[in-house]
């Protein structure tokens, strides 16, 4: 009887999934090819020197008459060759990028400031490219012969040598160069993908292949959620890109087993039982206080999250804007106050940017982290002002929509311009007052959630009349803004916000209220329609998601999208996130642009290994609470959730790389100790058991479960193959998505051989200790 | 046998070079030859062949200096008690006359008036916490300990009506925290720099004065620091004294079955794959903490007992690497430690009262080791903020704070220090004193108008401050070195900028 229900259960669920496939093959788009072709840099014929002329027109000659083993002068635009590119509408200079290494191994950035078509049928453009280092990093410049290469959507040219100055007869650069004169057979033949080695996991017996590019499932598995699981790879490979994030825009959040922790506000006195104190009366149970009055809750919810969310894209997108737009544990130690602010963030994250930038403007959650629940017109505080322009909208200098920084001397910047600032201290000024006499709401009428003798942090902020200052302000001003100035109240006639003939007190203080939401909606049009949000927002959100140092026509594309998701609205993150994740830029099974790609911040790090191993509890009994990932092993890290050390997050998003000219933002988290740290967390969980940390209660509400992994499937490879050559294949394919080099692989062999064929779990462990520390996997590319 | 690069620079006259521009400074204090003997006496004693260590004390948030250097007299020729009370005192943010009793210091510069140090630097009476000793009050009568006053970032002097014109260049981003913090660090408020200027130091310094180091020249014990990051030098950024060195970067496991395998295999990765610059920035980064770890397993402890805070445990980890420097081979060594939470917007009298106290405490016993391991002389502790905050309060009552300003006052610390005294420059028109007028919208004052906040413009530029350290380091003093490590100084060359010298 049992097993009949169960078989009708299963008819019934094979029936709706059916109906879903279906429904979702009818909304199916077409995923294109993700592996754009590799350029080509033109090189003279007989020689690895790029086949290069002065851009000066008057000296310009036709590409087969330009002269052989020329030097150029240092700053100066030179002509360059490349082909076998396939351009989308609106694609120019700015989607490549050169770089030069000189024998010193100082990697230089030319400007690329020109690109015009040579020959349509070979796909040749001759690129105009500036001798002038941009990377603002080294002192010295460029001399001698330097090896040269463009890149273009992540995937990198060959290698050419160009003389700057002089040439150099000396070899000192062993490049790998080859000559890729004109006229060789690989031009225009633009239809080789690089090759992968894809090796097969299990079998899957797909009904529908939506996506069959196995390493691009996994890569972008990365960027989308907080790591590949086999599930979620067959259901890409099921349905496809565009189906996948159709299906996730709509999933239910948070996941219908992890509902979000919704603790009471915390009153000034907890009660005795409930106060963390056990001395006189215990707490009952005696976690009482940590499962109530502590981040605990929310750290282990997010955890949970994290590690078997339903709703991963979602998830993974609130937790990259939280680091634009940061709260801390540092000020906000509550969960009940910190999931209010992440409802925000989870709530916009494919909705509106300008309905969020409301809505974290009268948080309390907020209005206490930056101060603006204080700020009175007698007694201003600029924080929230300065933030929401600094870090949460349109940041510092003023941009291009490429994301490019323009310069007060000049655009695009050159060496030694100043750039041009968004704002001044006087806009800062201005807009506190904007934001002044809104705070915590504790009128039972406008705020359902007011608690007695508790602070509330539930509803929306509200505003005391007496405190909002009423003169006039002056807001941002750009190209186009109608916004910039907002009137002081009147205080004559009906709207007058002071006393006057016609308009007693209550009708004063109502006018107030009018005018100060008016005043800061207005404030709000005025930033969020500031040109710089889109390509800010867009290059910040691709840093998170993507890239650390994505091209300029990226980020152009992405702004593009926030600007107008092609139904005439503005800010629609949905798009942004599609246009980011489908970006030819983030596609593709294979990037070889050495600067691609981004180290994995700790949470990142951590829960994308955890996931790739069937993550269970300490005991391996039940789902974990990923507890170990609550705070200790991520002080060590530097990234413990939900507590930044500062409104600027745990790492800046233009961090330059020290010894380096990379930008690398989670490198600021990743120094000599962290490293070690992160070396020693997977040897934790790799090689012991991970006792829980506090131990189990009869009394506590349940957990903490710990966590750890299942290695088991790794063992059975081990056994099949005894030269470990599967069990290592198995492992690029799940955590390198194939992009394992023949001597990593032979490297790892040789450590997993050491150990006899029979301890199967040691040489699991062994290989999977290996991967995970290896730099290789730390960097997401 | 080490023959320093400095060796070869006296020998070669280079150090005379120095003196003809330290004597090109004399000449500006109008105090000629006796100071320029003591200066000249000062080096030849001077342990210049010696170890030299630089600790940056960094005072993340922005300290309210206005509560910490305070004026405690009734002279009426200059800023006094009185004009810093009624400014604060209203809204509750303004230290008493009793208060500042114990912590009083008097300047010679300024005529030997009294001023005083936050309370909380002074000796505290014991209540049940870890107040281990006497601060660092003591250390001014001692002349261990120095004041640089009104010191912000600049790119050229400003007076007031110059900084209220368009046409002289100012800091980028004034009061915003990030850029604050990032110019102080990088000595370079003209434009956004991808180096600190202690990593800058080290680039130049390694090779000649740590050959054969077997850690890097700089050391944060507060994560990545952008002051400590060098085109070339790569910095180490260990945990503080909680772990022991020996283990501070030491990787746990590679024993048992198949241990030392995976040792030989985890060290050969990070050879590969070298192609991808990040594949490689993050190899270096753990090549760095491996090739550091073998070199630290044999440190020992230091004796004196730092109090149980953030920074006394960094300070403390700072003096365990001191002690181990002869075996470490290193003979100039930089150091960043950083205490947080200065950002007093509100409830600042306890929250920078208890920050000082951690701060006095800490440094106190920095000292005090030093004196156990005979390097007093050796090393100098400095200080550096993100900015000073706003003389005018923000808020009132209890929870009173103050908001983002510029100017601001710092410590310096050592045996090496002509301490005891204030240091800084007067305007660029050589108006004013040694320390700001504190009159809202006044001559200091950066704002205008009736809502003028007291936000002083600095008189002595981080660049500045920075020189001085640095040429006491043993910085090369030659024009390439000195644009390269602080681009804008010679903005400054021409100014009234002459009582700077608070190092040899």
């Amino acid at each position: 009887m049992e097993s009949r229900i169960s078989r009708f259960v299963l008819r019934v669920l094979t029936a709706v999934a059916l109906v879903s496939v279906f429904g979702l093959w009818a909304m199916a788009q077409d995923d294109p090819d993700p592996n754009s072709p590799t350029p080509i840099l033109i090189t003279e014929a007989t020689s690895t020197r790029a086949l290069a002329q002065s851009a000066d027109t008057a000296s310009r000659v036709p590409s087969n008459k330009i002269a052989t083993s020329q030097a150029f002068p240092p700053d100066s635009d030179i002509v360059i060759y490349v082909a076998d590119l396939a351009l989308m509408e609106g694609e120019g200079a700015n989607a490549f990028r050169a770089y030069a290494t000189d024998g010193q191994n100082h990697i230089y950035s030319f400007p690329v400031v020109g690109l015009e078509e040579v020959s349509a049928a070979k796909n040749l453009y001759a690129m105009t490219i500036r001798l002038t280092d941009d990377s603002g990093f080294w002192d010295t410049k460029p001399v001698g012969d330097v090896a040269l290469y463009v890149t273009w959507r992540g995937l990198a040219s060959n290698t050419a040598r160009l003389g700057i100055g002089h040439i150099s007869s000396d070899d000192v650069l062993t490049d790998g160069s080859k000559p890729m004169p004109l006229g060789t057979t690989n031009l225009g033949n633009r239809t080789s993908p690089p090759t992968l080695t894809r090796k097969s996991g299990r079998n899957i017996t797909p009904d529908f292949v939506g996506y069959r590019f196995a390493a691009d499932r996994r890569r972008f598995l990365e960027q989308a959620t907080f790591g590949p699981t086999q599930a979620l790879d067959d259901r890409i490979r099921r349905i496809g890109l565009k189906t996948w994030l159709a299906e996730q825009f709509a999933a239910q959040y948070p996941s219908a087993l992890n509902p979000y922790p919704n603790q009471p506000l915390k009153p000034a006195n907890p009660g005795p039982d409930c106060d963390g104190d056990q001395t006189l009366t215990p707490d009952v149970p005696t976690t009482c206080f940590r499962d109530t009055y502590t981040l605990y809750p929310l750290q282990t919810w997010n955890s949970f999250e994290s590690l078997y969310g339903t709703a991963p894209l979602r998830h993974r997108v609130a937790w990259a804007m939280g680091q634009i737009w940061v709260n801390s544990g540092v000020d906000v130690q509550q969960s009940r106050h910190m999931v209010e602010y992440h409802k925000i963030l989870s709530n916009n994250a494919f909705g509106s940017f300008r309905t969020m930038m409301g809505q974290m403007t009268l948080s309390p959650t907020m209005g206490d982290y930056l101060s603006m629940s204080l700020s009175t017109k007698n007694n201003p505080n600029e924080n929230y002002a300065r933030e929401i322009m600094q870090l949460f909208t349109v940041g510092l200098f003023m941009l291009n929509q490429d994301g490019s920084i323009i310069c007060v001397e000049h655009n695009p910047c050159q060496t030694g311009d100043t750039p041009q600032p968004s704002y001044d201290q006087n806009t800062v000024n201005n807009l506190t007052k904007v934001f002044t006499g809104w705070t915590f709401c504790a009128v039972q009428a406008s705020c359902p959630n007011v608690a007695v003798g508790a602070l509330n942090y539930i509803d929306p902020m509200l505003l005391n009349t007496a405190n909002h200052d009423l003169t006039a302000k002056t807001l941002t001003s750009y190209t186009g803004s109608t916004t910039s100035n907002v009137a002081a109240c009147p205080t004559t006639g009906s709207t007058s916000c002071t006393v006057t003939t016609g308009v007693n007190a209550t009708q004063a203080a109502a006018n107030t209220v009018t005018y100060a939401n008016a005043s800061m909606n207005q404030a709000l049009d005025n930033l969020f329609n500031h040109p710089n949000v889109g390509p800010f927002i867009g290059k910040t959100m691709i840093q998170h998601m993507v890239t650390s140092s994505p091209s300029p026509a990226y980020v152009g594309r992405v702004a593009a999208v926030f600007n107008n998701n092609g139904f005439g609205v503005r800010g629609d993150m949905k798009a942004v996130v599609r246009a980011i994740l489908l970006d030819p830029e983030a596609r593709g099974d294979l990037k070889t642009d050495p600067n691609y790609g981004k180290l994995r911040e700790p949470f990142q790090f951590t829960t994308n290994f955890l996931r790739s191993f069937n993550v269970r509890s300490a005991d391996g009994t039940t789902t974990s609470d990923g507890y170990l990932l609550g705070r200790g092993e991520y002080t060590g890290m530097g990234q413990i959730p939900f507590f930044s050390p500062t409104v600027f997050n745990y790492f800046p998003p233009g961090y330059v790389i020290p010894n380096s000219s990379l930008i690398g933002p989670e490198f600021a988290v990743m120094t000599t100790g962290t490293s070690i740290q992160r070396a020693n967390f997977m040897n934790r969980m790799v090689f012991t058991a991970p006792a829980i940390p506090i131990t189990a209660d009869s009394n506590n509400g349940g957990g903490p479960r710990g966590m750890s992994v299942d290695f088991s499937d790794l063992q059975t490879l081990s056994t099949a193959d005894s030269t470990g050559g599967q069990l290592v294949d198995e492992l690029n394919r799940r955590m390198l998505h194939g992009t394992m080099s023949a001597q990593m692989r032979s490297t790892i062999m040789t450590a997993v051989t050491n150990i006899v064929a029979t301890d199967t779990l040691n040489r699991a462990r062994q290989a999977a200790y290996l991967v995970a520390t290896s730099s290789q996997y730390q960097v997401q590319r | 046998m080490k023959e320093t690069r400095r060796d070869f620079l006296k020998k070669s006259g280079g150090c005379a070079l120095g003196m003809v521009s330290l004597a090109t400074q004399m000449h500006h204090l109008g105090a000629m030859s006796a100071m320029a003997q003591r200066v000249l006496d000062d080096q030849a004693n001077s342990p210049d062949a010696g170890y030299k260590a630089l600790v940056l004390l960094y005072f993340q948030g922005g300290n309210d200096g206005n509560n910490m250097i305070i004026p405690n007299h009734g002279d009426a020729t200059i800023s006094n008690y009185t004009a810093y009370s009624a400014a604060r005192n209203t809204q509750g943010l303004a230290l008493t006359q009793t208060q500042l009793a114990a912590t009083q210091i008097n300047v010679p510069r300024l005529g030997n008036l009294a001023y005083a140090l936050h309370p909380n630097m002074g000796l505290q009476t014991q209540n049940g916490t870890t107040i281990v000793n006497n601060g660092i009050h003591e250390l001014w009568g001692l002349g261990k300990l120095a004041a640089v006053v009104n010191v912000g970032n600049l790119v050229r002097p400003l007076t007031k009506a110059q900084y209220q014109s368009a046409s002289f260049a100012k800091p980028y981003q004034l009061f915003s925290h990030s850029d604050q913090v990032t110019q102080s660090q990088t000595a370079n408020a003209k434009t956004q720099a991808f180096t600190g200027w202690g990593g800058r130091v080290s680039d130049k310094m390694t090779s000649s004065d740590n050959p054969g180091g077997l850690i890097p020249m700089v050391t944060s014990i507060n994560g990545a620091q952008l002051f400590t990051a060098g085109q070339t030098t790569l910095p180490l950024a260990i945990a503080d004294a909680n772990t022991p060195l020996a283990n501070v970067l030491n990787p746990a496991g590679f024993t048992g079955t198949g241990g030392p395998a995976r040792l030989t295999a985890f060290n050969s990765l990070r050879t590969l794959d070298r192609s991808s610059n990040y594949v490689a920035a993050a190899s270096n980064v753990t090549q760095a903490a491996m090739d550091a770890n073998s070199s630290l397993a044999t440190a020992q402890d230091v004796t004196t007992l730092f109090p149980n805070t953030g920074l006394g445990r960094q300070l403390k980890q700072v003096a365990r690497l001191i002690k181990d420097s002869t075996a470490l081979n290193v003979s100039r060594q930089i150091f960043y430690v950083q205490v947080g939470s200065f950002d007093t917007h509100t409830s600042q009298l306890t929250g920078q009262g208890n920050l000082l106290t951690q701060v006095s405490q800490a440094m106190r016993s920095f000292w005090d080791e030093l004196g156990v391991q005979s390097m007093q002389n050796n090393v100098t502790t400095f200080t550096l903020s993100d900015f000073c905050r706003t003389f005018n309060p923000a808020g009132t009552g209890a929870i009173v704070g103050s908001d983002h300003a510029w100017g601001n006052h710092m410590f310096v610390m050592g045996g090496s220090v002509l301490g005891g005294d204030f240091y800084g420059s007067l305007r660029p028109d050589g108006t004013g004193n040694y320390y700001p007028t504190l009159t809202f919208a006044g001559p200091d004052d950066a704002d205008t108008g009736s809502g003028a906040r007291g936000r002083w413009i600095p008189t002595t530029a981080v660049d500045q401050y920075a020189s001085v350290l640095a040429r006491w380091y043993g910085m090369p003093q030659d024009t390439a070195s000195l644009a390269t490590v602080f681009p804008n100084l010679p903005n400054f060359a021409t100014g009234t900028f002459p009582s700077l010298n608070f190092l040899p």
